[in-house]
């Protein structure tokens, strides 16, 4: 008994979970709304490619919660994406083995989270402008190594990285969603359970305060950053495998799919909170929102105002109940 | 600081003065010797990459050729860019061009530029792309008859299947791209008064990997019949239906590899590919009628779009 009341207690106490629950009561409604508008959407076939419309921006969605988590953003995903799609799909299309293609584009896309970790913290650039720039390369990049053009199909060798990636299931679920999940698990128990993980929340709530304590704080970020071009890289492999061609324009804008699904599960932009667990209902409303309104016959239009509204309500929420618990302990 | 301020201003004063020198000394360049004879014409594109303008070039090569008096010119920026293109258009002004074929970058940002040539005495057509500045003739694919001529294809195939009612669905770009909202304005034409109904349109950029995903959603909620409306959706529609082997008939827009092998191995009925070669032989012939003197049947030529399917996809 004892037990379960201080592991109830533990998880009231922990930061930023007010507003994970509170989206995740909005993910349940929407969920039921759709399966009443119409019946197909609960389908074990829609069921089965909606898990793997999430698994990207879930994907991405760990990789800028890291970001955000440290204060910082970036911006480069998208076209880290890009990138590493179309560097591994040039390769491959070239007749290259795909494990060659795969780790020339991942070492690419290292080096821009590198890049992007070592220009904010050495460089003191303010992260919206070392990640705009870097932005700017990765897609220069993206549209040269092909030499402005999308690339042909590639080919047959490179149908077991098509499988890998998309079109195969391990225990009747897509490799996309396993690969997902997997990197989840991984990076929640870095972020929770690690060292490095709680240098990461401490950097977000006070950088100077890091630093004095010892704290790394560039081999920190220098880390997130790097975390989160993994991400956008895995991305980019997901989509090579799933269009089996690699696309000059591949991840355009989803950096911020990226921030929407961080936001509205809870990570704060300001840095020192927000948890993945959020991150994943985030990135589940925005793929269910997608996904549900073709179902229902909506326009476009209502998607882009609907996701607009549910940024600003839910983290408004958050900012109201955290000015009304922080009153609460104060007089108490 | 002052000091240094005042020098950048005195130098920036200077180089300007150089360069409108060089400006004006550029327009002084003698021009058509040859006024009667042979026809100075430049074609003007987006870029010079893309096999769209390649084609285009080749087929206006070809007419220059077959028409002998015509010396025929291909110039464009290497990427596209609106300063580049203008600054091609007055490279032909100071080459003395007869008349220009212009693909325009963006509908505004040549006018002026345009203006200048036309104050010379020089002829513009449009070829694929018009801007907001009149000319003698505007050769292009007319988007709403393709997307009629896809959409008739598309009714053809599900009657002859012995499917005379269902779901339609549409991947399309986005909803404030001209091109393929005209093309879908003609798709929806030719379903008008059939036992179908036409979904709402799904907009995922022009972005194979998304519009898969919403072409996945239309399998999923049994559509009889998809519709790509330029070729990243038309890619990802026809690699939905491969992933599922699913019999729904899809018929998109555009061409390549990708597009190619799809149709080939039968997933996709047909695409409506457009005739730039059409475009550039026909710009060529329009353009030497007027310098002629002749007057032009028509202000918008349609170069149509070949229904391109399993047959004669090459």
């Amino acid at each position: 008994m004892g037990y379960i009341k201080n592991s109830i207690h533990r998880i009231r106490n922990t930061r930023g979970i007010g507003q994970v629950i509170t989206v995740t009561f909005g993910l349940v409604i929407m969920l039921i709304a759709f399966s009443f508008i119409n019946p197909v959407f609960f389908s074990q076939r829609n069921v089965n490619n909606l898990l793997r419309q999430i698994a990207p921006i879930l994907l991405i969605g760990i990789g800028q919660s890291y970001v955000l988590i440290t204060g910082n953003i970036d911006l480069s995903i998208g076209s880290v994406i890009g990138m590493s799609a179309m560097v591994s799909a040039t390769l491959m299309s070239h007749n290259v083995a795909p494990i060659v293609a795969m780790l020339v584009a991942l070492s690419g896309a290292l080096f821009i989270g590198f890049l992007n970790g070592f220009l904010v913290v050495k460089g003191k650039l303010p992260p919206f402008i070392a990640t705009l720039g870097t932005m700017t390369i990765a897609r220069g990049i993206a549209q040269i190594v092909n030499g402005n053009y999308n690339t042909n199909s590639i080919g047959e060798h490179a149908q077991g990285f098509r499988e890998f990636f998309y079109y195969g299931k391990t225990f009747g679920i897509y490799n996309t969603v396993v690969i997902a999940i997997v990197v989840w698990f991984i990076f929640n128990f870095v972020l929770r359970r690690t060292r490095i993980g709680r240098y990461i929340y401490a950097i977000g709530s006070n950088v100077e305060a890091s630093r004095l304590s010892g704290i790394n704080v560039l081999s920190t970020t220098v880390v997130v950053y790097v975390v989160s071009a993994l991400c956008a890289s895995l991305v980019g492999f997901i989509q090579v495998g799933s269009a089996g061609m690699g696309a000059m324009d591949a991840g355009n804008g989803y950096e911020m799919f990226a921030v929407a699904a961080s936001v509205i599960g809870g990570v704060s932009t300001l840095g020192g909170q927000g948890l993945l667990v959020g991150t994943v209902i985030g990135a589940a409303i925005w793929a269910v929102l997608e996904n549900g309104l073709q179902f229902a016959g909506a326009p476009i239009a209502i998607r882009n105002i609907v996701i607009g509204i549910i940024v600003i309500v839910s983290v408004l929420l958050d900012v109201v109940l955290r000015r009304r618990t922080t009153k609460a302990s104060i007089k108490n | 600081m002052k000091l240094n301020i005042k020098k950048l201003l005195a130098l920036l004063i200077v180089s300007l003065l150089v360069l409108v020198g060089c400006g004006s000394n550029g327009g002084d360049t003698p021009s058509g010797e040859n006024g009667d004879e042979k026809y100075l014409i430049y074609l003007i594109t987006m870029d010079q990459m893309d096999q769209h303008w390649v084609n285009l070039s080749k087929g206006a090569e070809a007419a220059a050729n077959e028409l002998g008096n015509v010396e025929f010119k291909w110039v464009a920026p290497d990427v596209k860019d609106d300063a580049k293109q203008i600054e091609a258009i007055n490279n032909a002004i100071s080459a003395g061009a007869d008349a220009i074929l212009l693909a325009a970058n963006g509908p505004d940002a040549v006018t002026s530029a345009l203006q200048e040539a036309q104050a010379e005495g020089i002829k513009i057509l449009y070829v694929d792309s018009p801007a907001n500045f009149p000319a003698e003739q505007t050769l292009a694919t007319d988007n709403k008859a393709a997307g009629k001529t896809a959409g008739e294809e598309l009714i053809a195939a599900l009657t002859a299947k012995g499917v005379t009612e269902g779901d339609i669905g549409i991947i399309s770009t986005n909803p404030s791209t001209d091109s393929t909202n005209n093309r879908i304005a003609g798709f929806l034409e030719a379903f008008e008064g059939t036992g179908y109904t036409v979904l709402e349109p799904q907009y995922r950029d022009g972005d194979p990997v998304r519009s898969q995903d919403a072409a996945q959603n239309f399998l999923t909620s049994g559509v009889v019949g998809l519709f790509g409306a330029n070729e990243g959706s038309t890619v990802g529609v026809g690699n939905a239906i491969a992933a599922e082997s699913s019999e729904v008939i899809a018929v998109g827009f555009d061409y390549s590899d990708n597009i190619k092998e799809l149709l080939l191995d039968g997933t996709l009925l047909a695409s409506m590919v457009q005739n730039p070669e059409v475009m550039g032989s026909e710009g060529i012939k329009s353009a030497v009628k007027i310098l002629k003197g002749e007057t032009l049947d028509v202000e918008v030529f349609d170069t149509g779009v070949t229904v391109t399917t399993k047959e004669n996809a090459q």
